[in-house]
């Protein structure tokens, strides 16, 4: 059976429907707070994963401050991880811990367009067709979003790049917030690291949906299937 | 240095006593002086500066609720009665009556932090709603922000810890376009700064904490620009076995979480006196500084250690401090605290100031010595600071040490209850006139204007700032319909661990307790629980929570209106089986101007939450077909007092809305029982601010399709001289339901016997049109009322 790690921050709170949700998947999940967390942990998960919340509430410049921590606890253990074939998988505060990292493609995550926080439902169009975490999804659906700090900026001509090789997992219909080329999700040229703005734990049933006549899908919410696709990929 | 000294009272003159309390900020009367000074003569010593502290505090309002425990003389039209103790009467003893007809139903109340419901065999679900008004008229963003902060800690320290699973939050505020010369007074902010701070500081605790914010409310009035309120409610869930807590002898006081500082020093005793222009500078110092994640790792910490069986005993340090967490836990076991050992924010604190300190984001907890070093990995590990302070024992004294000296000493079987205030209060019935004449030439104009109004305009501006949906278990949202931004009568969450689900309503109706606040009472009880059975809750399966706010209850006119709100409030309960598990009441909420004092309204805020029993039962307020038949349940009355249609016209004198909860209770649990839960029902909205004009068009605002309807089919017992009655009418009891066509006869005899009748369709024309003897009375693009109704607040916001 695949086996996730779900890092713990202080100010993390998405951990415990993130942690439903891989496993509803089928996944054995540990969620370990990152103080106590040691490569050996990293060692024995196929998917180490970043879920949503406030990392150290986000008062620096948001995922900036987990990923020192990061650093400081687990060393390069998460690099050798994803260099070994290992999965990894931010969600919201999660991906931009991702990004600070470097494990995905060089982005940053800034202020809403709005300069707020914004809680609503987003609607995504999935653009990259070798996507794990994605192959079981239409070309066309939603998941709710929940952030302040959403909006992705690149350099220069680095997000069509990122279009035109590949890496955009998911682009919004709508944009709320303002991002670069509608980006809503990224992934490196593997796709066994991806990151995304919206948060697919929070959809896992239907009835969460805000329409009680959504008919999607008769079993699972969209967001199931994220954690299905990485599930299928790793077993 | 002393960190603290005695203070000589037993030899004190009257004038002299008073004077000391003055001094020293205590807010005690002079006759709750006499009482100090007899109980330290009897035990023949002087008290120190801390134990005077610690008395005040916990006699102050904000602790002891003194006016809801008062003696009440209370004269109705002439007559007089003796009220002793409004809680007693009014809130406590219905309960104890639905308690003993529902054996099982209410697990624990009056004694915890929050009142415990039974949710399915193995979990129960709880609430409280707390007021932090005073600190967010003087610093908005911070008063907001631990006023949230403050209330999820009492769900934390409730039984053995609860876990947080949504918060609500209800504002009463001055309009945000108010002018700036309405607003007297130095340092008085303006209501849209009040606002914008107040929002900001509940979105910047709430969803960092990872609570969703799932129900709120707004009311706006002139009078609420001086002291605006701020009631911060959270819900909780824990197993049953871990709602009991006892302190034993042998156990060691832990305190979890932030540092103790200077910041909320005599929170309790400033929140229980009135406010006057030199509040601003003098009381600061009683605001204190949030930080949400201190708290976060703080409930990372309770909820692993509750799991593993570690607390024997868990309470938040809220008002008071140190001091009325030691006085919860130890007052009947006695124990010591050493408060050299407090981890501190700054030097130089005296004893009274570590003791009494209101700094958030502590937790105090009561651990087996064998169990404190699994619970210090667990700190660690969620990297929070943990102390022992001290431990209990057998003695039954509370004896708080520092750096070797005992500077508190008391017993707990020696110190005498506050005394009894004596009140009087006074009420005269206001007029009640049906029949006005009206102008009904241009309703669609009237609704238009209406929905324009800040008593009706979306809060969705607001909303979206919340994070509704963190813990992936919000089943029912505060904006959904198809277009996901159509209103919502109630929330309903998923529960982890159990089949059943919980839902949460509110209702508050300041204007109506102005000229009857017993109509108010009850009126404001029957909109929780229509809006809760409407949504799928089982309406055996609710309790309520009741939370006053007012001004100066010395005024007799004013404490009047309380207590007649607060007899609704009893019957109301009653008639619907519905329990008050907790409440709470802020009074002197007001403030003193050259032109005299400005009171704000008696305020009732009522929340409810409830047993949903099936996931199918839930049903949104929105319209699901362009095709469906559309009923009304409840009858329309010429009920125009206190409406929103009488605010917006300058109606005054005009009857408000009756109730008759016994006659309610059996038309829901009808509804419940033979339409809701038998698969009859599309959605449901509940008839309240604007009646059934507004309601029938925010229905359609799901974008699914227009309404028509006939306002003769209107089921009634007196009727009216004038269509704006049936259109703008607030009668209580009433909602509207969508059917699916197929089953309209079906749901019609569902509901024989009861007022409800079928009054019009769900149309593909986007239009509401309503009618009346064969002719539109009201006809308006049901896109354009959304376009004013969804951008009201926006300017503004």
């Amino acid at each position: 059976m695949p086996h996730a790690l779900l890092l713990k921050y202080p100010g993390t709170n998405c951990d415990v429907e993130t942690a439903r949700a891989l496993n509803a998947a089928g996944f054995s999940t540990q969620v370990q707070p990152i103080a106590t967390a040691t490569p050996a942990h990293v060692a024995k998960a196929q998917l180490v994963v970043f879920s949503g919340g406030f990392s150290y509430g986000d008062y620096v410049m948001s995922g900036r401050l987990a990923q020192l921590e990061t650093e400081r606890f687990l060393g390069d253990a998460l690099q050798k991880h994803h260099a070994n074939g290992g999965f990894l998988f931010g969600i919201c505060n999660g991906f931009q811990i991702l990004t600070k990292l470097g494990i995905l493609p060089k982005a940053s995550l800034i202020w809403n367009k709005s300069e707020r926080f914004e809680c609503m439902w987003d609607k995504l169009v999935k653009v990259a067709p070798n996507c794990p975490y994605t192959t079981y999804l239409p070309e066309n659906f939603e998941l709710p979003s929940a952030h302040a700090e959403g909006r992705l900026v690149c350099e220069p001509g680095d997000a069509q790049k990122y279009l035109d090789s590949g890496c955009v997992a998911l682009q919004y219909a709508d944009n709320h917030n303002g991002s670069e080329l509608r980006i809503a999700g990224l992934m490196d040229p593997t796709g066994r690291a991806m990151g995304l703005m919206p948060h697919p734990e929070r959809f896992l049933k239907p009835r969460h949906h805000y329409d009680p006549d959504w008919s999607g899908d008769p079993d699972w919410g969209w967001g199931y299937y994220f954690f299905k696709g990485a599930y299928d990929a790793l077993k | 240095m002393a960190t603290y000294r005695t203070i000589p009272v037993r030899n004190l003159s009257e004038a002299e006593l008073t004077e000391l309390s003055q001094n020293m900020k205590l807010s005690l009367s002079t006759e709750d002086m006499l009482v100090v000074q007899q109980i330290f003569c009897e035990i023949d010593r002087d008290p120190t500066d801390v134990e005077l502290e610690v008395i005040a505090q916990t006699w102050s309002e904000h602790c002891k609720h003194r006016i809801f425990a008062a003696t009440v003389q209370h004269t109705v039209d002439g007559q007089t009665e003796e009220i002793k103790s409004m809680y007693k009467t009014f809130i406590q003893r219905p309960t104890k009556e639905i308690m003993a007809q529902k054996p099982g139903f209410v697990l624990s109340c009056f004694v915890d932090n929050a009142g415990f419901i039974k949710l399915d065999d193995n979990l129960s679900v709880c609430l409280k709603a707390e007021t932090h008004n005073h600190p967010s008229a003087i610093e908005p963003y911070a008063g907001a922000n631990t006023g949230l902060g403050g209330v999820i800690r009492d769900i934390l320290g409730a039984g053995k810890g609860a876990k947080p699973i949504a918060n609500l939050d209800v504002f009463c505020f001055g309009a945000p376009d108010t002018p700036q010369e309405m607003v007297e007074g130095h340092n008085i902010i303006h209501p849209l700064g009040i606002m914008r701070g107040v929002v900001h500081g509940v979105r910047d605790y709430g969803n960092r904490m990872g609570i969703p914010t799932t129900s709120g409310a707004i009311q706006f009035d002139p009078t609420y620009i001086y002291n605006p309120l701020v009631f911060c409610g959270t819900a909780g869930v824990i197993p049953q076995e871990d709602i009991a807590k006892e302190m034993k002898p042998g156990l060691a006081v832990v305190v979890i979480g932030g540092r103790t500082g200077k910041d909320g020093l005599h929170g309790a005793t400033f929140s229980s006196a009135a406010m006057g222009e030199a509040s601003a500078e003098e009381d600061q110092q009683a605001v204190q500084i949030g930080n949400p994640i201190e708290e976060k790792k703080t409930l990372d910490v309770i909820l692993e250690a509750r799991e593993r069986g570690l607390i024997e005993f868990v309470t938040d340090c809220g008002a008071g401090g140190f001091s009325s967490a030691a006085g919860e836990m130890l007052s009947e076991t006695g124990g010591n605290l050493y408060l050299e050992r407090a981890p501190l924010k700054e030097t130089n604190m005296l004893s009274w100031q570590i003791f009494l300190s209101e700094s958030q984001e502590r937790m105090v907890l009561a651990v087996k010595p064998e169990n404190l070093d699994e619970l210090q990995k667990l700190a660690d590990t969620f990297q929070t600071e943990m102390t022992v302070l001290g431990e209990s024992n057998d003695s039954g004294v509370l004896r708080v040490w520092h750096n070797g000296e005992c500077v508190v000493e008391m017993d707990n079987s020696k110190l005498h209850d506050a005394p009894t205030k004596h009140l009087t209060s006074v009420f005269n019935k206001g007029e009640a006139r049906t029949g006005l004449a009206l102008d009904d030439s241009n309703l669609t104009g009237d609704l238009k204007q209406l929905f324009g109004d800040f008593a009706i305009v979306s809060r969705e501006p607001i909303i979206r700032e919340y994070d509704h949906e963190v813990q992936g278990n919000t089943v029912l949202k505060p904006l959904a319909g198809a277009s996901a931004d159509a209103p919502q009568d109630a929330s309903v969450i998923d529960i982890d661990g159990s089949d059943k689900l919980m839902s949460l309503a509110l209702a508050i109706l300041p204007e109506w307790g102005k000229t009857d606040p017993f109509a108010m009472g009850t009126g404001t009880v029957d909109e929780t629980v229509r809006q809760l059975v409407l949504a799928g809750t089982n309406p055996d399966k609710i309790a309520l929570l009741d939370n006053f706010c007012m001004g100066n209850p010395e005024e007799p006119t004013e404490l009047g209106r309380i207590v007649e709100c607060a007899k609704g409030i009893r019957e109301a309960a009653l008639a619907y089986g519905s329990p008050y598990v907790s409440g709470k009441d802020s009074f002197y909420n007001y403030f003193e101007t050259e032109e005299g004092p400005v009171n704000i309204p008696v305020t009732f805020l009522c929340s409810g939450f409830g047993v949903v029993e099936d996931a199918s039962h839930v049903r949104g307020a929105s319209l699901r077909r362009s095709n469906s038949a559309i009923f009304m349940v409840g009858n329309t009355e010429d009920e125009m007092g206190a409406s929103v249609y009488a605010r917006v016209k300058g109606i005054s004198g005009a009857k408000v809305p009756q109730t008759d909860c016994a006659k309610n209770y059996e038309l829901y649990k009808a509804y419940y029982e033979k339409a809701l839960t038998q698969g009859l029902v599309l959605s449901a909205h509940d008839l309240s601010e604007g009646g059934l004009a507004v309601a029938a068009a925010e229905m359609a605002f799901s974008g699914i399709g227009g309404m028509q309807i006939d306002l003769d089919a209107l089921p009634t017992t007196g009727g009216w001289q004038n269509n704006a009655v049936p259109c703008f009418s607030e009668s209580t009891g009433r909602f509207l339901v969508e059917v699916d066509e197929d089953m309209a006869a079906e749901f019609q005899a569902a509901m024989a016997g009861f007022p409800c009748a079928r009054i019009g369709s769900a149309t593909t024309d986007g239009q509401l049109t309503i009618t009346a003897k064969g002719s539109t009375v009201l006809q308006a693009e049901i896109a354009e009322l959304k376009s004013i109704w969804k951008n009201g607040l926006t300017p503004f916001y």
